[in-house]
């Protein structure tokens, strides 16, 4: 019993890990898109577990907030719009799967390799030091203000492209 | 194999897994959920390289990154909406227009 | 001292102004006169000039003068000089060029009066003008060269001069290219000559040929190559035969640069570089044997010619040979003895051909003239006195230098041979015939004119007459000025073989006896009526087809290099070389970037999933090659 709250932590993060790795797999392998999106949803859940485990809370809780409130919820309102009786829901995969999956896998296989060799001596380098929600703020209000006030104008630039992309269809249909 | 190892695996691994998805799905809307798949990958080696140089940085960088994933849904999703309402089909094989 | 230049701008401003003004001016009233005035005056005026050089040369002490006009361009400190030189050799040479140069000019004005292209035909004669002038004033072999090339040149536009005849055009081309493949010789022999002695001066290579020990190079190398040129130049063999052909440019051409001048040039630069020939055994032998053969040869064919300036122009192409055989024995005064006697005597008879020419309106073949001696007798005259002249009757001037080659071919101690002599003696004999033969056949007889021509003869105008007086009281008195004892101390005589020197008297006797039995030998057989020679013509129906036929060389060189030149040109250079792999490199290039593009545009699917795999593989490309390179 002790051994398991000791390492608890170690626990809980590889059940988080390999659960998000399982909704990863099922994202690319379930037919219907609505299956797609909660298996989406979990992985996204589970990541921001990770994000917990790991000490930044904020970032887990901007994860579900942001990605899995907002991202996840307008795609799901998007799937249920459209029509599932949609000739994409019987052919799963496009005619490249074999390719894809070969080079995607190659890929997948060199960044592994690259981190692998690395990341032996990188272990030694630094020890792990969490860092607070203060250290946070302050690198944002200090030195990366610029960057926080341009994502209000690409924010703007997002609502002003939504807005013209409807009308512009509603002048064509219109 | 430590945590930063095995967390910077498991991010590398959902990234080419989301890759995998964008080439090899027909639904658009699939598509873009493979490319939120990749997004979410780079977050997670992000968070784990914060983590571990404890470095603020990477945080801030993963804020930005939720940002524009944001933006970029905003605006990709009508746009696969609108397309789908054309020609009453999300298969992405039906959009050639751009041959040639 | 800078009237040794001024000896050869003189005609270079007539060019210029006939050339570049004259045009704009001709067809005003004066024009004619400024182009007369501009265009004879300034030859007149270099003549007088190189009088006045001639004096302060005798005044000198015979010491040569020599200016230094700029330098062209200097390699490695090597400087290569525009220089001018005036010695005995040169003085002689600038008086005849200058002298028979204007008396030509002179002629030209009453000759090309109703002509067209008046002002174009003085601004080139003036352009030859300098050009040879160049030739025989420079010091070094460059500036000789530049001199040899441009009376090429001037040669080239003279005899083409009436262009709008494709013959007359082809006649000129033939006669520039004939002269550039011998050329190519001469410049060889440059090359040796530069490359063995650092310097092009002749004064100095004659010098450094001189002196003991010698230079490395072989002399008789670089007296072939240079000779080579000189055949090409003068009109020997192989190279003659652009001389009968370039007779399709006006008269007063002809006799100016292929009798007088240009054609003598060769002539000049192998005495001029003496210091090389007299070392040079095996070169003075062949100079020697193809100037004989030669004029031999030239000789058999003129004597079968039916156009009157065919006749001379194979005349002077013989006369030439006379000249190579006396330099190719070692006498080089006595070629340019020759030289100067036959300036005189065969521009009077190309000159007065001219003038034949001119009263029967145009007619050229001798088989259409006859009676004419009274007719125009001044021409008759003159033309008469210069073919005894070439017959070498004594006293005139061509007794003298012809008696002096035929002794010299016989008794030079280098190289003189009783076959030179034969030979020669046997073309003198012809040369007499051959040219009593035309001037029965022109002058005597009954007349063969055409009715139109016989009805508008008349004698040519003063200018023309005038200058035929001039150039046949010349014939007659020339040959008592003794050049080669002007040019002794700078040309020496060779010496003369013990055992033949009391030959010289029946030598002197048989040269004259050849000149009457040449003179004979045409009288019986033209003198009479036309029987004797058309019967003597028809039994030697064969021989006379060949020499007519100017022992087909022409068609022998067309054949042997003319027709592989053209074939070469067709086969390999233009369908081979030129539309297979020029045409087809390019051509070749440009499908390939079509076919390319063609492939390439195949990428262009449309398919959103092959372009997303697209770049997956350019990802992993990139990742690859940065993982190998670290």
């Amino acid at each position: 019993m002790t051994w398991l709250l000791v390492n608890l932590e170690t626990i809980l993060l590889a059940i988080f890990a390999v659960s998000a790795l399982i909704g990863g797999v099922l994202v690319i392998l379930l037919r219907q898109p609505m299956r797609v999106a909660m298996a989406l949803i979990s992985t996204m859940i589970f990541l921001g577990g990770i994000y917990g485990l790991l000490g930044v809370h904020f970032i887990a809780a901007f994860q579900v907030l942001i990605y899995v409130g907002a991202v996840m919820v307008f795609m799901v309102y998007v799937i249920m719009l459209l029509d599932p009786r949609d000739p994409a829901t019987r052919h799963r995969f496009s005619p490249l799967v074999i390719p894809g999956v070969a080079i995607a896998a190659v890929i997948g296989g060199l960044l592994i390799r690259g981190v692998a060799s690395e990341g032996a001596q990188a272990a030694q380098a630094a020890p792990a030091r969490a860092f607070s929600l203060a250290e946070f703020a302050a690198a944002f209000l200090n030195e990366y203000w610029l960057h926080f006030e341009l994502t209000s104008v690409l924010l703007v630039a997002a609502v002003i492209a939504a807005i013209a992309v409807i009308r512009v269809n509603r002048e064509d249909h219109g | 194999m430590d945590k930063t190892q095995a967390l910077l695996y498991l991010a590398l691994t959902l990234f080419a897994l989301g890759l995998c998805g964008v080439v090899i799905r027909r639904n658009l809307l699939v598509m873009l959920m493979s490319m939120e798949l990749m997004l979410n990958g780079v977050n997670l080696s992000l968070v784990t390289f914060a983590n571990q140089m404890g470095a603020a940085e990477g945080a801030v960088l993963v804020f930005l990154i939720f940002v524009v994933a944001t933006a970029e849904i905003a605006i990709a999703i009508p746009i696969v909406l609108l397309l789908a309402r054309r020609r009453r089909t999300l298969d992405a094989d039906a959009f050639v227009d751009l041959r040639g | 001292m800078s009237e040794l230049v001024a000896i050869a701008l003189a005609p270079l401003a007539g060019f210029l102004l006939n050339g570049l003004l004259a045009t704009r001016l001709v067809p005003r009233p004066y024009g004619h006169r400024f182009v007369t005035l501009v265009g004879c005056g300034l030859p007149i005026l270099s003549f007088v000039l190189t009088l006045i050089a001639f004096g302060e040369l005798r005044a000198g002490g015979y010491a040569p003068l020599s200016e230094t006009v700029y330098t062209w361009i200097a390699i490695d400190g090597a400087p290569f000089e525009i220089a001018f030189w005036f010695d005995r050799l040169t003085a002689v040479m600038a008086l005849i060029v200058t002298g028979v140069g204007s008396l030509i000019h002179v002629y030209s004005v009453g000759y090309m009066k109703d002509d067209e292209g008046y002002a174009r035909y003085f601004a080139y004669l003036n352009l030859f003008l300098f050009f040879m002038l160049m030739l025989v004033l420079g010091r070094s072999l460059l500036v000789l060269f530049v001199g040899w090339e441009g009376v090429g040149l001037a040669s080239y536009l003279l005899i083409g001069f009436w262009f709008a005849d494709p013959e007359k055009a082809a006649a000129g081309k033939k006669a520039f290219i004939v002269n550039r493949i011998g050329d190519a010789g001469f410049l060889l022999g440059m090359f040796v000559l530069y490359t063995a002695l650092g310097t092009l001066d002749m004064d100095r290579i004659n010098a450094a040929f001189m002196a003991t020990p010698g230079p490395a190079v072989s002399a008789t190398l670089v007296g072939v190559l240079l000779f080579i040129g000189a055949t090409g130049k003068s009109a020997q063999i192989p190279l003659y035969v652009w001389l009968p052909d370039a007779m399709a440019g006006p008269t007063p051409v002809s006799a100016l640069i292929h009798a007088a001048t240009m054609v003598t040039a060769g002539v000049y630069m192998v005495a001029r570089m003496s210091g090389i020939y007299t070392h040079a055994e095996g070169a003075s032998q062949l100079i020697a044997w193809v100037g004989v053969l030669t004029a031999f040869f030239a000789a058999t064919i003129a004597v079968a010619q039916t156009d009157i300036k065919k006749v001379l122009a194979y005349s002077t192409v013989s006369q030439l040979g006379f000249m190579f055989l006396a330099a190719g024995v070692g006498a080089y005064g006595v070629a340019v003895f020759h030289l100067y006697t036959h300036a005189f005597f065969k521009a009077c008879l190309f000159l007065g051909a001219g003038s034949v020419i001119h009263a029967l309106s145009g007619e050229q073949d001798i088989r259409k003239m006859g009676g004419l001696a009274r007719k125009i007798p001044i021409t008759f005259v003159t033309f008469a006195i210069a073919t005894a002249a070439i017959a070498g009757l004594p006293p005139l001037a061509g007794f003298f230098s012809k008696d002096e080659i035929l002794w010299f071919a016989y008794a030079s101690e280098r190289g003189g041979s009783f076959w030179l002599l034969a030979i020669a003696a046997l073309t003198a004999l012809m040369t007499a015939f051959y040219m009593f033969r035309l001037l029965w056949l022109t002058f005597f007889g009954e007349s063969r004119l055409d009715a139109h021509a016989a009805a508008h003869v008349h004698e040519s105008p003063l200018s023309m007459t005038g200058v035929l007086v001039v150039l046949a009281v010349l014939s007659a008195i020339g040959g008592f000025l003794s050049i080669p004892h002007v040019l002794e101390p700078m040309l020496p005589l060779p010496g003369i073989i013990a055992q033949r020197s009391g030959a010289h008297l029946p030598i002197v006797i048989m040269s004259v006896a050849l000149g009457l039995a040449g003179l004979l030998g045409a009288w019986w057989m033209f003198g009479g009526r036309a029987e004797r020679a058309k019967a003597f013509g028809a039994k030697v129906a064969g021989v006379r087809r060949v020499l007519e036929g100017k022992y087909f060389v022409d068609e022998l060189y067309d054949l042997l290099i003319g027709r592989p030149l053209l074939w070469i040109s067709e086969h390999v250079f233009l369908r081979l070389g030129d539309r297979t792999l020029i045409d087809g490199t390019l051509n070749g290039l440009a499908g390939l970037a079509q076919r390319t593009a063609g492939v390439m545009g195949r990428l262009q699917t449309g398919h959103l999933h092959f372009y997303a795999l697209l770049a997956l593989a350019g990802l992993l490309g990139a990742l690859a090659w940065g993982w190998h390179h670290g």
